[in-house]
């Protein structure tokens, strides 16, 4: 009876990897292609030049970002080489300060302070234009992220990082390209809906 | 997909394994004791889970294709069970410890 | 006891202490929650979280080579190749691994800049370690590669067990490369991370678990090889079957192409079948002994591991796997929850298994019995299972009130966090760590003292086919 031999068995585990190997690398391919900045799920990073925003769309049934009319940051456009150095210079202050270990990315992460995946987009950076004194949305986010500690949040607090202006302009830079990933519609809902008091 | 709906849809898909869970152990518990009472019993968590299965299949808003795998797999939940303990008796066979 | 045999337990010792780490840098997570003041100025939470999960990855890895070197003589007859190497890097693993605890407790973090990531912190998520920590982590992967299949050269000879072990040897390293470059973009980065963490951790560990178990079945249930090799080779074809697609579950908001959502579904939801057979087999394993073993606390491990993994992986891990489910549950406690259920399930319970063997023979035990272990095995399944509860009710809660309800933002968030259900989850959490805190002290005292009073023979190994 083959089922009560081990090599019948050996033979099935090698077959089944090296078939789901393949598969997976043929998907690998594929999905690298779409994530490529400038694919077609990943806008290229001049799009911090761009207004992002975020909508649902019926005909896919989900939500998904959505690419408007100019509107760099801090009011001035850059150059695609430019743009990657700062998307370069966001990462290495994200991994250096292990942003991902309080926070989600695309919900990937720790779970003590909110998801960052759309945060570019969050309304509330509307309030903190006013508290910070800031005139936008991006230089609000850079005053939050040089002193977090000395803007009363909720309870939990940020701690100071020692995040330099121009590691904060960079990560900034790095939120707002985050925003407009296609990401199939998640976060679910994302500021659509208001939370009743 | 509603804020209650959700929740409810999920539950429901932990208490089909979990089911299956009772069912496999109850089943296995039944083979080794020769106890018909404990067969029922195992006949019974698998009539939650079927219950649990149809429930999902008929009232949550799942697409059809997840329907379909749910129905499959609580089919395949039945099997594995028997399946599995019969594979055990024969892999056995010679140790003079089958049960 | 053989050269290869004391470096066992060496490792083991070191994964049993680590283990403490884990659960004390748990702790202090947990006080965060309930406690936002808990250490603000002087230790963030990143730093409690990241000592909490890179000691977790490092404590089941030492448990790993620890029963992988306690085995080794037996399957082959001599001393593994290069075992002056292993016991070198043996004590270069344990002094990197403080050097790095005191740099994530005391330094904490540096500039934006590359030097950061060679010297302090790399930043991602369970490989935080700095780069050149990571680079000995790779040497002494690639030195017990080195120990298993060279030992195979060495004797000659190849068990089928020894087989599987050495052929995952091979994406045991190559896969722990991803831990070094750093990628600018997100999406590509999580693509590749995942490959680290799923295929490394959930499919490589996978194997490397079943070899281990496979090996502590000959010994402790006296199974013969031709069995325990042909369950080994199902496990893998399923285990690899499911679970190399089954990565997809963690491509589905990525920003990958939709069509993961359809293949890590399906695979995924594939993933409790094999875990259901895996209880029948434990019940009857139990049944055909009786429930009575030369070593009831590797036993009842053993039993723990086959329904942990089914209850953390298939239960748990089904409740969110369907990518319409996920979209709401992705990133919430409620991940939390089926993680930690998952992993204990997993691999601990298979680790602690392999202490007890390892102690029998250390200590000359004809039997290993007594209540310390109970105790031990109670409070800390009894915790864990409490903790997974509580997190599980704060899951819902987040996911329920920040997603479904909330809108997914700042204010959601927080509205989410703030809700009396997800606070009486924290506050349950942290009280069920407290169990599972005092099961790790039974547990370390009960390891420590086993048989010290007890004078007996030396169980006969099982030989090598």
């Amino acid at each position: 009876m083959p089922f009560d031999d081990p090599a019948f068995w050996r033979a099935g585990a090698i077959s089944t990897t090296v078939v789901m190997s393949i598969v997976l690398a043929m998907l690998t391919i594929d999905s690298l292609e779409a994530i490529a900045p400038g694919g077609s799920h990943v806008p290229p990073y001049t799009v911090i030049n761009r207004h992002i925003d975020y909508a649902h769309n019926a005909k896919l049934g989900r939500d998904m970002p959505t690419i408007g009319q100019d509107e760099p940051l801090f009011g001035r456009a850059v150059e695609a080489p430019e743009a990657a150095a700062l998307i370069e210079r966001g990462k290495l202050v994200i991994q250096s300060r292990a942003c991902i270990d309080c926070h989600t990315f695309m919900g990937n992460g720790a779970y003590y302070g909110p998801d960052l995946t759309k945060a570019w987009l969050d309304p509330a950076w509307e309030a903190w234009a006013a508290i910070t004194g800031a005139e936008s949305r991006e230089e609000a986010m850079v005053r939050f992220l040089m002193a977090p500690d000395q803007y009363a949040t909720w309870q939990r607090r940020m701690p100071n990082l020692g995040i330099s202006r121009d590691e904060a302009v960079a990560t900034v830079a790095y939120l707002k390209w985050l925003a407009s990933i296609d990401t199939n519609g998640f976060p679910i809902h994302f500021g659509r809906i208001k939370v009743s008091e | 997909m509603s804020p209650v709906v959700f929740l409810v849809t999920s539950s429901l898909l932990g208490f089909m394994v979990l089911a299956a869970g009772a069912y496999a152990l109850l089943y296995g518990a039944a083979r080794f004791r020769e106890s018909y009472a404990l067969l029922i019993a195992a006949g019974f968590a698998y009539a939650m889970l079927a219950l649990d299965a149809a429930g999902i299949v008929l009232a949550t808003p799942l697409t059809p294709p997840w329907k379909l795998l749910i129905a499959a797999s609580a089919l395949a939940y039945f099997a594995i069970p028997p399946l599995t303990w019969r594979a055990l008796q024969y892999a056995h066979r010679e140790e003079g410890t089958h049960l | 006891m053989s050269r290869s045999k004391s470096l066992a337990v060496k490792y083991l010792a070191a994964a049993v202490l680590l283990f403490g780490v884990m659960t004390l840098a748990g702790l202090a997570s947990a006080v965060y929650y309930i406690n936002p003041d808990f250490l603000f100025g002087f230790v963030p939470f990143n730093v409690a979280k990241i000592l909490h999960i890179d000691t977790m990855i490092i404590w089941l890895l030492m448990g790993f080579m620890g029963a992988v070197y306690w085995f080794l003589p037996e399957e082959f007859g001599c001393e593994p190749a290069g075992i002056w190497a292993a016991e070198i890097l043996f004590w270069v693993f344990v002094a990197a691994v403080l050097a790095v605890a005191a740099i994530f407790v005391f330094v904490q973090w540096g500039p934006g800049t590359e030097t950061t990531l060679w010297l302090f912190q790399q930043g991602r998520k369970y490989v935080e370690a700095p780069r050149w920590a990571a680079i000995g982590v790779a040497l002494v992967m690639l030195v017990f590669a080195w120990n298993v299949v060279g030992t195979a050269l060495k004797a000659r000879r190849i068990t089928g067990v020894m087989a599987v072990m050495s052929v995952n040897m091979v994406p045991l390293v190559l896969l722990y490369l991803i831990a070094f470059p750093k990628i600018d973009n997100m999406a590509v980065d999580l693509y590749w991370w995942w490959w680290l963490v799923h295929l490394w951790v959930e499919a490589t560990w996978e194997i490397l678990i079943g070899c281990i178990m496979a090996l502590a079945m000959m010994k402790l249930l006296g199974t013969s090889r031709r069995i325990v090799e042909g369950w080994l080779y199902v496990e893998v074809a399923l285990v690899l079957g499911t679970g190399i697609l089954g990565l997809g579950h963690h491509y589905f908001w990525i920003g990958t192409p939709d069509y993961w959502l359809g293949i890590g579904g399906f695979f995924s939801a594939l993933e409790p079948l094999p875990l259901l057979g895996m209880v029948v087999h434990a019940v009857y394993d139990a049944g055909v002994h009786r429930m009575k073993t030369s070593n009831q606390p590797a036993f009842y491990w053993t039993l723990a591991e086959a329904f942990g993994n089914f209850l953390g992986g298939g239960v748990f891990g089904f409740m969110i796997t369907l990518p319409q489910l996920n979209l709401f549950a992705h990133g919430t406690q409620w991940t939390v929850s089926h993680g930690h259920f998952a992993f204990w399930g997993a691999y601990a319970c298979g680790v602690l298994s392999v202490c007890y063997i390892a102690l029998q023979e250390q200590r000359r035990l004809v039997t290993v019995n007594g209540s310390g272990w109970v105790w031990a095995f109670v409070l800390l399944n009894g915790g864990l299972i409490g903790m997974v509860g509580s997190l599980l009710v704060a899951g819902m809660a987040q996911a329920f009130f920040e997603r479904a309800i909330g809108g997914s933002t700042l204010e959601a968030f927080i509205a989410g966090q703030e809700n009396p259900w997800f606070m009486l989850g924290m506050y349950s959490r942290f009280g069920f760590g407290l169990m599972f805190a005092a099961g790790y002290l039974t547990l370390a005292w009960n390891l420590s003292a086993l048989g010290r009073r007890q004078v007996a023979a030396v169980p006969q190994p099982m030989p090598a086919e």
